[in-house]
């Protein structure tokens, strides 16, 4: 009887498993998934980006793509240069310290990527061109 | 006594299954969503604008100018793309430490822009960018 009755205790300790361990490392990787997460809004286009050697690493917030037609694109969406202000101001409002880097089609015209250039620093962003990543 | 001790054990435990389930959505929801983005670029920002006057010992730049029809001109010389650095080289070899100013016309291709931003800086020549007012010659 005695035997009988720790073998059931024995078979109870082996269905609870422990959690904790699990739990633990669980949460590491959600908090390293929270952190390393940045909710960007990607252009919506593949642009055929310039190569460059002297390039450095970037941490954008805001991605703008020039393709070949000179078409601007934030967000998946189409834009007009008039638009482009309103369409920046707004990303600013969400993120005020966004560094933003423009992808520009090798046979984008350089005039429409000067210019937003020029909007972004005007607008005190910090921008940079971006180049195929090597 | 027994029973007592049994008694204390179980409220002692908490479940966790919810808890889990939860925090497993949220780490499944976090995985799903980072977008590990990495961005290599160059900085191709005009100097800012300043009031001192230009030093006037400074040797004049190296005008490499680039037209809509993506044609290059160093110091008004017709150049291929390719050899642009070769040409810009031999007039630093004049006047060192000149400088070399990009006038593009809007109409050129980004591309050709950044390849020759790209060799000045990978070579330390010192650039810089402007817009071509007139015609290109």
């Amino acid at each position: 009887m005695a035997r009988r009755a720790s073998r059931v205790s024995t078979g109870d300790e082996d269905v609870e498993l422990n959690m904790t361990p699990m739990l633990d490392v669980v949460f590491i990787l959600l908090i390293f998934f929270i952190v390393t997460s940045v909710f960007i809004k990607e252009p919506g286009v593949d642009v055929f980006r310039p190569d460059a050697q002297t390039e450095e690493r970037l941490n954008p917030s805001m991605l703008i793509a020039v393709t070949s037609e000179n078409e601007i694109w934030v967000n998946r969406r189409v834009y007009e240069m008039s638009q482009m202000r309103g369409v920046i101001e707004q990303l600013l409002q969400e993120n005020p310290k966004g560094r933003a880097a423009i992808q520009g089609d090798r046979e984008a015209d350089i005039g429409i990527i000067l210019d937003v250039q020029e909007l972004l620093m005007e607008l005190g962003v910090e921008v940079h061109i971006s180049t195929l990543e090597t | 006594m027994r029973r007592r001790q049994k008694h204390q054990d179980d409220q002692a435990e908490v479940n966790m299954t919810p808890m889990l389930d939860i925090v497993f959505i949220l780490l499944i929801f976090f995985i799903v969503t980072a977008t590990f983005l990495s961005e290599e670029g160059l900085d191709m920002r005009p100097p800012p604008d300043s009031n001192t006057p230009p030093d006037a010992n400074a040797p004049p730049p190296i005008v490499v100018q680039v037209d809509d029809e993506n044609q290059i001109f160093v110091n008004q010389v017709r150049t291929d793309v390719d050899r642009v650095l070769s040409a810009v080289n031999r007039f630093r070899s004049e006047a060192p430490n000149s400088a070399v100013l990009l006038e593009v016309r809007d109409e050129a291709d980004h591309g050709i822009i950044v390849q020759i931003w790209d060799e000045m800086g990978a070579n330390g020549v010192p650039i810089s960018i402007q817009r071509s007012r007139g015609e290109a010659q």
